[in-house]
C-alpha cells in the first residue's frame, strides 16, 4: 500500500517533468532532422510557464472546466499505470480526459474548434479499438488485464506479440497526433485548421492541456515499455527506439485524410491482430 | 519564485501570430523566411502559432485600410495579455508609400498600440528577429528584470 | 405480507389501470398515478428486503390466466384481420392452436406449479420496473398534458394512455416474478399488446404502421415463446422455471434436446429486445409519445427480452449454442452502435444505443461465466436508469425547442440549462468511468477475455459508442457567455429527471454494495462461484481490477477542482470565438461579418460518416448477417 502511494506521487510529479523533457528532445531532434538548430531542451517548460502567467481568456466557462478535467484524466491514468492497475481501466480513465477535451472544443462556435473537435473524435474512433485490442492481446499472454501481471512474465511480451507492438505504435501515433495523423491539431499551426481542437483554449487552460499532453506521452511510452517488462535496460532501449522511429515518421510523412486514417487503422489493426493471434495459437 | 519562473518563461517563449494587414507580400515573405532553417527563430523559442488566442506577439505587415482595421483590432483584442505588437516594414510603421491613398488609414499604430517598429521595404529577416528581441527587452524592463 | 407485496406489484397495477381507464378527471388521475408510483416503489423495496420466495396463489387465478391468454390472442387475431396483416393472422392462429394443445392436452398438473418465484435477479427487475417505470409514468402526467395541448385534441386520450402504461408495469412485474411459464407467457403477451397500443397511441398514419410492425415482430416472438415452452414441457416435463433452472443443465450436457426450446425462448427474447434483424420495431416505436419510448427502452418490454435470456443462461451454459448467442450479441452490439453513430435524430440515437446495449447484455449471457452474468445484470440495472433519464430529457427538450435533432440542440444550455445539465449527466453516466454502465462494460470486455472474435467486436463497438455520446454532450454546451435563465417545467416532469439523475450517480457509487447484496448471491446460486472479491470495495478478480471508490474520490475531487477553477472565470475574461478577426454576434448568434457588412451566421454540423454508417446501406447487411447467425445458431448450436 505504502509503495503504491509513493509510486502514485512519483507518477504525479515526475511524469510531467519527464514528459516535458522528452517533448523538448523531440523538438530538438525534429529541428536537427530539418537541419535547424532548434529550441533549448527545456523549451516546453518555458512555454508552459509563460502560458500559466497569461491572462485567462475563454469563450465560455465550460472550457475552463474541460481543460482541468482533461488533465485530471491524463494524470490519473498515469497514476493507475504506475501503481500496476488494470489496463482497460487505465484506458477508460484516459477516455474521460479525451472526452472532455472534445466537449470543450465543441462548446465554442468557432469553426476551427468545431472541426478540430469532430476530427479528434475520429482520431479517438481510430485509436480506441486498437488500444483495447492490444490490451486484450496482452491479457491473452499474461492471463490478466492487470499491469502487475505483465511484470510477472519471464520473457518480454514482444516475443509473443510482435505485430501487436506495431498496432500499438499505430494507435500511439494517432493518440499523440503525430504526422501523418495530426488531423485534429498539431504542435504547429495548420493553415485550414488553425490549432484545431486546441484553438479556443488559451493561457493557463492551454498550459493544462500541454501538461496533460506530457502525462500522455509518459503513459504512451509506459505502455510501450510493457512489451519489454523483463529488464529496465530493455525497456529504455525499446522506448527510445520507438520514440525515435515515431519522430522520424512524424518528419517524413505528410498529413493524411481522416478517411484513410479510419480505414487503415481498423483494417491494418484487425489484420495484424488476427495474424498475431494465429501465431499465438500456433505456438 | 513562481512569478520569476513565469517571467523567465515569458522571455524565452514568445509565440507570434502574423497578420497581413494589406502588405504587398514583400514583408510577409520576409517574416516567413525567419522560420526557415537559415534563420530558425525556434532557437529563441519563437513559434509561429497562427492563433491570436495562443500568441504573445502580434506581427503586423502592411498598411491598415478602412476595410480591415476592425480585423486588426479584433485580433489584437483576442490576444490574452501580456502581449506586444510589432509593426513590420515601412507600410506597417507609417503606411509607407501608400499612406496618402484614399483607402488607407495609415500605420498600425493608428488602430492598436505598437511596441516596436521594424523599418525596411521589405524589412530584412534579421531586422524582424531583432525587432522581436527588442520587444522582449522592453518586456524585461516592464517586468523589472533588467540585467 | 408476501401475498400483499405480490398483489401490490402485479395485480394492483391492473386494477389501477382499470380505474384510470374510466376516470376522466385530470387531477384525480394525477393523484392516483403519483400514489401508485409511490406504493409500487415502496412495495418493490419491501419485497427486496424480504428476499427470495416462492408463492402459489389460488387455483382460480390459473383459470383466469388461461382465459386471459385466449382473450389476448383473439384481440391480436382481431387486429390482424382488421389490418389485413397475414403474418399477424397466421401467427396468432398458430398460437391459439398451440395454446389449446398445451393447455388441454399436455399440461396435466394445472395449479401444482407455484405461479411465482423470485430470486435476486427477479427482485432487481421488480425494483427497476417499479421505480424507474413509475417515475416515467409520473413524468407522463406533465408530458401528456402538454402533448395533447400541442395536438389540439377535442377529447383527451389520456385515460387510455395511462391505462396501458400502468398495465404495462403490472405485466412486467408479473413477467419477472413468474415461475409457471404459462403465467410468464400471459404477461409476455400482455406486454406485446400494451406496446402495440402505446406505439399506435397518436393514431397517425406512421404510428399505425409502426405499431403494426411492432405487433407482428413481437407476435413472432410470442409464437416462438409458446412453442418453446411446449417443447420444454415435452423435454423436461414441467413448466416450472425453477425446476427447469435446476434440471436444465443436465439436459444441456446430455444432448441437444433442450437446446431447441432454449433457442426458441432466446429467439423470443431477441425479438422483444429488438435485436437485429428485428431492430426496426423499436426504432419505429419512437413515433409514440416520449414516456412510451422511455418505458419501452428502459424498464419494460426490451428488458423482458434480455431478462429471459439472462434468466435461462445457466441452462445453456457451456454449450455451443451459448457461444453463438455471445457471437450474435457482440455482432449486434457493434452493428447498432455504428447505426447510432450515423444518426442525428436524438431519439434514434437513443434507440440504436439501447439495442446496442441490450446486445451487449445478450453477449454477456452468451459468454455465460459468472463475471459475464454479473456484467449482464449490472448492465440491465444501470442501463435502465440512464436510458430512462436520456429519453425523458429528449422528451422535455423536444417539447421546448420543437425538435429532437441533436443538431438543433446546439447551445441548448442557454435555453434550458437544467435539462441540458441533466442530459449531460445522463450521457456521462452512459459512457464514462467511474459510473456503473462503464463498469459493467469493463466486466463484459474482460469476461470476453480469450475469445478474440468477440473481443474485436466489443472493442470496435465501444469505440463507436464514445463517438456518438461525446459529440452530443459537447454540442449542448456550446453557449454564449451570458448566464442562462433556468427554464420553467412542470414538477411532474422535473422531479423524475432529477430523481433519475440522482439515482444514476448514487447507484453507481454504491455499485460494490449492489453487487454484494443483489448480484453476487444470484450468480453464486447458479454458477457456484462469485466472480469478484471486493477488497476496499474494488472489483477484483484474477483477470482484472476496477477501482470504484478511489476513482470516485479522485475523479470527483478533480472534477470539483475543475469546477472551482471554472467558477473563477469572470465575464470580463470571456472573449469572442476565433473567426479570423471577422467575428460578429447579432442577437446572440455568432457569425462572420460578411461582404457589405452582412451578418453570416456560423453553421456547423457533426460528421455522421454516412459512407460508413449510413442507415439504409448498413441495415441491409446487418439484417442479412444477423439472420445468418440466427440460422446457424439454430442448426449449428441447437440441433
Ligand atoms: S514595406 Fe515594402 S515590402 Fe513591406 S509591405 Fe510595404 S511595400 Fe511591401
Amino acid at each position: 500500500m505504502i509503495t503504491k502511494i509513493i509510486l502514485a506521487i512519483l507518477a504525479l510529479v515526475a511524469a510531467p517533468l519527464l514528459g516535458a523533457l522528452i517533448t523538448g528532445v523531440d523538438r530538438r531532434i525534429t529541428a536537427w532532422l530539418q537541419s535547424r538548430y532548434g529550441p533549448p531542451i527545456l523549451q516546453p517548460i518555458y512555454d508552459v510557464l509563460k502560458l500559466l502567467g497569461k491572462e485567462p481568456m475563454v469563450t465560455n466557462t465550460w472550457q475552463a472546466l474541460c481543460a482541468y478535467v482533461y488533465i485530471v484524466g491524463a494524470a490519473l491514468s498515469v497514476v493507475l499505470l504506475f501503481t500496476g492497475s488494470d489496463l482497460l481501466l487505465i484506458f477508460f480513465v484516459l477516455t474521460v480526459g479525451a472526452v472532455f477535451l472534445v466537449m470543450g472544443a465543441l462548446a465554442s462556435p468557432s469553426p476551427y474548434s468545431q472541426i478540430g473537435g469532430q476530427r479528434e473524435l475520429l482520431q479517438m474512433l481510430a485509436y480506441e479499438p486498437l488500444l483495447i485490442l492490444v490490451f486484450a492481446a496482452i491479457a491473452m499472454v499474461t492471463g490478466s488485464f492487470k499491469v502487475s501481471a505483465v511484470f510477472e512474465q519471464t520473457r518480454p511480451l514482444l516475443y509473443d506479440l510482435p505485430l501487436m507492438y506495431i498496432v500499438l505504435g499505430y494507435a500511439l501515433t494517432i493518440k499523440l497526433r503525430k504526422s501523418p495523423f495530426d488531423i485534429s491539431a498539431s504542435a504547429h499551426a495548420h493553415q485550414e485548421l488553425v490549432r484545431g481542437v486546441y484553438t479556443e483554449y488559451s493561457g493557463p487552460f492551454l498550459a493544462m492541456i500541454e501538461i496533460a499532453h506530457w502525462y500522455e506521452v509518459i503513459l504512451v511510452l509506459g505502455l510501450c515499455a510493457l512489451f519489454w517488462s523483463t529488464s529496465v535496460v530493455g525497456m529504455v532501449v525499446l522506448v527510445a527506439v520507438t520514440y525515435l522511429a515515431e519522430i522520424i515518421v512524424d518528419n517524413v510523412t505528410a498529413r493524411l485524410t481522416w478517411r484513410f486514417m479510419l480505414k487503415s487503422a481498423v483494417g491494418m489493426g484487425l489484420v495484424l491482430t488476427l495474424v498475431n493471434m494465429l501465431w499465438l495459437y500456433a505456438q | 519564485m513562481l512569478g520569476n519562473l513565469i517571467n523567465q518563461g515569458r522571455i524565452k517563449s514568445p509565440w507570434v501570430v502574423h497578420f497581413d494587414c494589406g502588405s504587398c507580400n514583400g514583408c510577409d515573405i520576409e517574416v516567413l523566411a525567419c522560420l526557415t532553417p537559415i534563420y530558425d527563430i525556434e532557437r529563441f523559442g519563437i513559434l509561429n502559432i497562427g492563433n491570436p488566442k495562443h500568441a504573445d506577439v502580434l506581427l503586423v505587415t502592411g498598411t491598415v485600410n478602412h476595410r480591415n482595421k476592425h480585423v486588426l483590432k479584433n485580433i489584437y483584442d483576442q490576444m490574452p495579455g501580456p502581449k506586444a505588437v510589432i509593426a513590420i516594414g515601412a507600410c506597417g510603421c507609417s503606411g509607407g508609400v501608400f499612406r496618402e491613398a484614399y483607402n488607407v488609414v495609415g500605420g498600425v499604430d493608428k488602430v492598436i498600440p505598437v511596441d516596436v517598429y521594424v523599418p525596411g521595404c521589405p524589412a530584412r529577416p534579421e531586422a524582424i528577429i531583432d525587432g522581436v528581441v527588442a520587444a522582449l527587452e522592453k518586456v524585461k524592463t516592464l517586468l523589472g528584470m533588467t540585467a | 405480507m408476501l401475498d400483499t407485496l405480490v398483489f401490490v406489484t402485479v395485480l394492483l397495477p391492473f386494477l389501477v389501470a382499470a380505474v384510470l381507464l374510466v376516470l376522466r378527471e385530470q387531477n384525480v388521475r394525477k393523484v392516483i398515478l403519483v400514489a401508485t408510483a409511490g406504493v409500487l416503489a415502496l412495495a418493490s423495496l419491501a419485497m427486496l428486503r424480504g428476499g427470495a420466495f416462492i408463492m402459489s396463489p389460488a387455483p382460480l387465478y390459473d383459470t383466469l390466466i388461461t382465459l386471459g391468454d385466449f382473450v389476448i390472442l383473439f384481440v391480436v387475431l382481431f387486429v390482424g384481420i382488421k389490418r389485413k396483416n397475414q403474418i399477424i393472422i397466421w401467427l396468432s392462429v398458430a398460437q391459439i392452436i398451440g395454446l389449446i394443445i398445451l393447455d388441454f392436452f399436455m399440461v396435466k398438473e394445472h395449479g401444482n406449479i407455484p405461479a411465482f418465484f423470485a430470486d435476486d435477479l427477479s427482485l432487481v427487475m421488480v425494483l427497476i420496473i417499479s421505480i424507474v417505470g413509475s417515475l416515467i409514468a409520473v413524468y407522463g402526467i406533465g408530458y401528456m398534458k402538454e402533448h395533447e395541448e400541442h395536438l389540439h385534441l377535442t377529447k383527451s386520450k389520456q385515460p387510455q394512455f395511462f391505462f396501458f402504461i400502468v398495465l404495462f408495469l403490472g405485466a412486467m412485474n408479473g413477467l419477472v416474478l413468474a415461475n409457471n411459464l404459462l403465467w410468464m407467457y400471459f404477461f409476455w403477451e400482455c406486454t406485446t399488446l400494451c406496446s402495440f397500443m402505446l406505439i399506435g397511441h397518436d393514431d397517425t398514419e406512421i404510428a399505425r404502421k409502426n405499431a403494426e410492425r411492432a405487433l407482428w415482430m413481437n407476435v413472432l416472438g410470442g409464437t416462438a415463446f409458446l412453442f418453446g415452452i411446449i417443447l420444454l414441457q415435452k423435454v423436461v416435463g414441467t413448466l416450472s422455471l425453477q425446476e427447469i433452472l435446476a434440471r436444465g443443465p443436465e439436459f444441456a450436457v446430455a444432448g441437444g434436446a433442450i437446446l431447441v426450446p432454449m433457442f426458441l425462448l432466446v429467439f423470443a427474447g431477441m425479438t422483444k429486445a429488438a435485436q437485429a434483424p428485428f431492430q426496426s420495431w423499436l426504432t419505429g416505436a419512437m413515433v409514440a409519445p416520449t414516456p412510451v419510448s422511455a418505458l419501452l427502452h428502459s424498464s419494460t418490454m426490451v428488458k423482458a427480452g434480455v431478462y429471459i435470456i439472462v434468466r435461462l443462461a445457466p441452462v445453456y451454459a457451456g454449450t455451443y449454442f451459448s457461444n453463438f448467442v455471445a457471437l450474435f450479441g457482440a455482432f449486434v452490439f457493434l452493428a447498432t452502435a455504428c447505426l447510432a453513430a450515423g444518426q442525428s435524430n436524438g431519439k434514434k440515437i437513443l434507440a440504436y444505443s439501447t439495442i446496442s446495449n441490450l446486445a451487449l447484455i445478450i453477449a454477456c449471457a452468451g459468454i455465460n461465466t459468472p463475471a459475464a452474468i454479473t456484467a449482464a445484470i449490472l448492465l440491465i440495472l444501470f442501463h435502465a436508469i440512464s436510458k430512462a433519464l436520456m429519453f425523458l430529457c429528449v422528451g422535455a427538450i423536444e417539447q421546448k425547442i420543437g425538435s429532437r435533432d441533436i443538431e438543433d440542440m446546439r447551445g441548448l444550455f442557454a435555453v434550458m440549462p437544467r435539462t441540458a445539465l441533466v442530459a449531460i449527466i445522463g450521457i456521462m453516466t452512459m459512457m464514462l468511468p467511474p459510473f456503473g454502465m462503464l463498469m459493467a462494460k469493463w466486466m463484459a470486455i474482460e469476461s470476453a477475455h480469450g475469445q478474440f472474435l468477440l473481443m474485436i467486436m466489443l472493442a470496435l463497438g465501444s469505440g463507436v459508442t464514445v463517438l456518438f455520446w461525446c459529440r452530443w454532450a459537447g454540442l449542448m454546451l456550446g453557449t454564449p457567455v451570458a448566464k442562462a435563465k433556468p427554464e420553467a417545467q412542470d414538477i411532474t416532469v422535473r422531479a423524475p429527471l432529477y430523481i433519475l439523475a440522482g439515482l444514476a450517480l448514487v447507484v453507481s457509487f454504491f455499485s460494490p454494495v449492489v453487487y454484494n447484496s443483489l448480484v453476487a448471491p444470484v450468480v453464486k446460486m447458479y454458477y457456484k462461484a462469485a466472480p469478484y472479491a471486493l477488497p476496499y470495495g474494488n472489483f477484483d478478480s484474477p483477470v482484472g481490477i476496477f477501482l470504484v471508490y478511489p476513482l470516485f474520490l479522485l475523479l470527483g475531487l478533480g472534477f470539483y477542482f475543475a469546477l472551482k477553477q471554472a467558477r473563477k472565470v469572470t465575464a470580463a475574461q470571456c472573449s469572442q470565438p476565433y473567426m479570423c478577426g471577422e467575428q460578429q454576434t447579432v442577437d446572440g448568434k455568432p457569425g462572420f461579418l460578411g461582404p457589405l457588412g452582412l451578418h453570416v451566421p456560423v453553421q456547423s454540423g457533426n460528421y455522421y460518416l454516412e459512407q460508413f454508417f449510413g442507415e439504409t446501406m448498413l441495415s441491409k447487411w446487418i439484417n442479412v448477417i444477423a439472420l445468418a447467425v440466427l440460422v446457424i445458431m439454430l442448426f449449428g448450436g441447437a440441433l
